[in-house]
């Protein structure tokens, strides 16, 4: 089932794609209207402070020189310092990444729970009352703005029945020591929870359609109609049959969806002022602080290939058509 | 033979009067043109006024489109291609206010003087010896009745010179909770509104309430006594560490953790440092400190920022009694301010061995990773977690500790949830709503217990010329196009009543320097086309035409 040199292959792949990203993320940058020293104008800028800045971000070097110090520095996994906040680009990303993951795993598993569940029933429920009016919800769930779905949730059960905090991880003034006494706190969790169902809101549509379709298809398959022909429970049909080969794309989606996680959500995080990744990168992109939206885009990108690799690998064990085996 | 000598003269008089003729009616039309603005997002109310400039200034028969892009662009193109050939020609700007911008020496200099058309930031390309003149003159007249004269003069030049199209100084809205504030008890800093360091120290918590939790939609980029990084970074850094005297809310100077300062000469200072202080880990403030903190900046390698703020110092010296002596370079009326207020004063013991880590390393003060902030202002430094929020508390030790116990700062990015937490009370200071003010008015009016103050900014709006090249170049132009502009209509439409009227660059916030009347100037475009047709502009087709001879490019 396994072949090792097809294993290297792949990750070689995965270097030269990861390759042409970085390239592709430095030019554009780059290549972008507007420069990064545009921050640093007012009335006691200097000529010297100006001529200090440009020594200091590379500037005066020739493009093609800022291009191979940044591969060399980028193998070495160095990105540099931001522009703006003269911190180690991989610090403020760390530092941001946590908060990220947390809030979008959550909703990833709450929606894919749902999704699966209720996608797998409204496939049994074809042609009935209970689709027709579901299916309508389902897509106008997932196609509402989030940040209208966020202003809305914050409006009604913050503002205006105060059952949830309105934002951040914690109420003012409350200080979590350590990273960990944050994640172990109880205190956090619940200001977790109404961003979470937002966004799980948001993401449900897609594995919930995406198992009712597959289920829809794989009903008809033959070996469906041979368990019917057994005597099977429709019940034991559904869930030990059909759904574990429905699955299969969903699971895929999932492994994607948890690569995106770490990219965080702009929309969510600035409607719930939720402190994560994504309110960093659009900083780093507006600012023009190449250093910083280099570094988090590249480790994104990474991360991205990585889990689609994972995702490959998955389905050799959920699906055994599938073999990495060079054939001979 | 006769025939031909009559045909080649037939033909030179006929072409010199076709060359007369051709000339005569090649009166040249004003290009088309961009007003650049940044897009609508950043600012509803330069967006809208430039929308308005530019279909008023489109009855004068110009031709202008409004060109709206973030600020990396516009800043990009205004600012640093200034020189370029084919540049910028009209935009919107605007200058915010800062405590050290209550003396008028920042602006009037730096804007106008033709030192900084190159490079700093008279980017509108403004060069005028005379304006020159009054620019230094102010500079080293230390007598305020004499310098307010020839402050005076210099508002009264760039009006008539007509430098920029002043539109207005917006109204600064804070407000606070007076159920957990006492009425009142914020202070008013002029251009400054109550969001300032007097308040911190006044505002007196009741009905239980013990912190004051301000909010702010930037994100807070370093808390770093050597670094001016964001906005928001500066009202955190100012309450941390002390500086030797503080813009009061008269909008001048005066003394703090100096107990007095006199005037030896014009180039001397004494500093007396108040007894008694001690940094917030205990260790007593001392002269050496003082010293340190200001010697720390002249090295702009490693405190780049800080810089300008020192240059004009040429040594310091200990005088004993806690006296600190300041020889400057050359006297200076604004000293007080840009420098003695403007240094933060930090202990020696700490950040000495800091600093000299950083020599060689080719990284600056600005990269330090800040694992304790301390300082010796009347709020202490707690904690900080990044894009949600900093907590400072009261310095007990402090010779003027606040009543407060906490200064909280949320980081909200969003206007709307900012509000909802100020109404439900999780945030009780609003200290930075870019929202509609109408909104904010109505709230105050439905909720009842919310305090709302405005304050007319130090800073203000305008449309910024390039004087480099034509039509900006003739002053008459500029005059038509500035005063094309009703400000009535600015005022009541572009900010929706929430500003008042500009003319110049000192703002009436600064009621000393601020020149009276400045602001009460006829305007319309009648009166605009009026000043055209006097300086020769013609309109033909509809579109306007440089006065005979006069070509776009030298």
């Amino acid at each position: 089932m396994f072949d090792f040199w097809s294993i290297i292959r792949r990750f070689l792949y995965m270097i030269f794609v990861l390759w042409i990203v970085a390239t592709i993320i430095f030019f554009m940058f780059r290549l972008m209207p507007g420069s990064p020293l545009t921050a640093f104008i007012g009335t006691t800028f200097t000529d010297e402070q100006h001529d200090l800045l440009v020594k200091r971000f590379g500037l005066d070097k020739s493009l093609f020189e800022q291009y191979s110090l940044f591969l060399v520095n980028t193998l070495k996994g160095d990105f540099g310092l931001s522009f703006t906040y003269n911190k180690p680009v991989i610090d403020m990303i760390i530092q941001a990444l946590p908060n990220s993951i947390i809030l979008t795993l959550f909703s990833l598993i709450i929606a894919y729970i749902f999704g699966v569940i209720a996608g797998a029933y409204l496939a049994w429920k074809r042609d009935t009352l209970v689709e027709g009016i579901s299916i309508p919800i389902v897509l106008t769930t997932r196609s509402a703005p989030e940040f209208w779905l966020g202003m809305i949730a914050l409006a009604f059960f913050s503002f205006q029945l105060d059952i949830f905090p309105s934002g951040g991880t914690s109420a003012a003034g409350v200080i979590y020591e350590t990273t960990l006494s944050k994640l172990t706190s109880l205190h956090f969790y619940y200001h977790l929870i109404l961003p979470s169902l937002v966004l799980a809101l948001y993401l449900q549509g897609l594995p919930l359609l995406l198992m009712r379709s597959n289920m829809l298809e794989v009903m008809q398959e033959d070996f469906v109609t041979m368990s019917k022909m057994k005597g099977l429970s429709s019940w034991r049909i559904v869930i030990y049959h059909a759904a574990r080969t429905a699955l299969l794309p969903v699971a895929t989606a999932f492994t994607l969806g948890v690569g995106f996680a770490f990219g965080g959500n702009v929309v969510i995080e600035t409607v719930f002022s939720w402190p994560g990744l994504g309110r960093l990168l659009v900083f780093a992109v507006s600012s023009s602080d190449y250093p910083l939206a280099q570094g988090a885009f590249i480790f994104l990108t990474a991360i991205l290939i990585l889990m689609n690799f994972l995702a490959d690998l998955m389905y050799l064990f959920l699906d055994p058509r599938v073999s990495y085996k060079t054939k001979n | 033979m006769y025939k031909r000598l009559i045909a080649v003269l037939a033909g030179f008089i006929s072409s010199i009067l076709l060359s007369f003729f051709v000339s005569s009616a090649s009166a040249e039309e004003v290009r088309s043109m961009k007003l650049w603005a940044r897009e609508q997002a950043a600012g509803p109310a330069p967006h809208t006024a430039a929308l308005i400039i530019a279909q008023t200034l489109n009855e004068l028969g110009l031709d202008i489109t409004v060109n709206a892009v973030p600020w990396p662009q516009m800043a990009d193109q205004v600012w640093y291609k200034r020189l370029d050939e084919d540049t910028w020609d009209l935009t919107m700007w605007q200058m915010v206010s800062r405590p050290e911008r209550s003396d008028p020496d920042e602006f009037t200099y730096n804007l106008f003087h033709s030192s900084t058309a190159e490079k700093g930031y008279n980017f509108i390309g403004y060069v005028d010896p005379a304006f020159d003149a009054l620019a230094e003159k102010q500079r080293v007249t230390m007598d305020p009745a004499a310098r307010k004269e020839i402050i005076d003069q210099a508002q009264q030049h760039l009006a008539d010179a007509a430098a920029n199209a002043y539109l207005v100084h917006p109204l600064l809205n804070f407000a606070y909770d007076n159920s957990q504030f006492k009425d009142g008890s914020a202070v008013e800093q002029a251009g400054l509104g109550i969001k300032n360091i007097w308040t911190y120290l006044n505002i007196e918590p009741i009905n239980g309430n013990k912190d004051l939790v301000a909010q702010s939609l930037d994100e807070i980029q370093a808390i770093n006594p050597f670094f001016i990084s964001g906005g928001t970074d500066s009202w955190i850094t100012e309450i941390i560490w002390d500086r030797l005297l503080r813009i009061g809310p008269d909008g001048t100077p005066q003394p703090w953790a100096a107990e007095s300062f006199n005037w030896v000469d014009e180039q001397t200072i004494d500093v007396t440092l108040r007894s008694g202080m001690s940094w917030h880990d205990g260790k007593p403030v001392t002269v050496d400190d003082v010293i340190f903190s200001f010697e720390a900046p002249m090295n702009a390698e490693i405190v780049p920022m800080y810089s300008p703020f020192v240059k004009n110092i040429e040594s310091m010296e200990s005088k004993g009694n806690n006296v600190v002596r300041f020889n400057l370079k050359s006297s200076n009326a604004a000293f007080l301010t840009s420098s003695l207020a403007k240094i933060n004063l930090v202990p020696k013991h700490y950040y000495g061995p800091i600093l000299e880590a950083l020599d060689g390393t080719g990284n600056n003060a600005e990269t330090i990773i800040e694992e304790k902030r301390i300082g010796s202002g009347p709020l202490k430094f707690i904690d900080w977690r990044q894009r949600e929020q900093v907590i400072l508390e009261r310095n007990s030790d402090h010779f003027n500790p606040p009543k407060i116990e906490r200064w909280i700062m949320k980081e909200i990015p969003n206007v709307e949830a900012s509000l909802g937490q100020f109404r439900k009370g999780e945030v009780n200071f609003l200290t930075d709503y870019k929202g509609d003010p109408s909104v904010l008015a109505n709230i105050v009016q439905e909720d009842g217990d919310i305090t709302l103050v405005k304050s007319i900014d130090v800073g203000f709006q305008y449309m910024a010329m390039n004087h480099r090249r034509a039509p900006f170049d003739d002053v008459n132009f500029r005059r038509a196009v500035s005063l094309a502009i009703d400000r009535d209509v600015m005022v009541n439409a572009a900010w929706a009543g929430n500003a008042v009227k500009a003319g110049s660059h000192v703002s009436p916030a600064l009621s000393y320097y601020h020149k009276d009347g400045i602001t009460e100037y006829d305007t319309g475009v009648d009166l605009a086309k009026k000043i055209l047709a006097d300086a020769g502009y013609t309109v033909k087709n509809g579109r306007l035409h440089y006065p005979e001879g006069v070509v776009e490019k030298h």
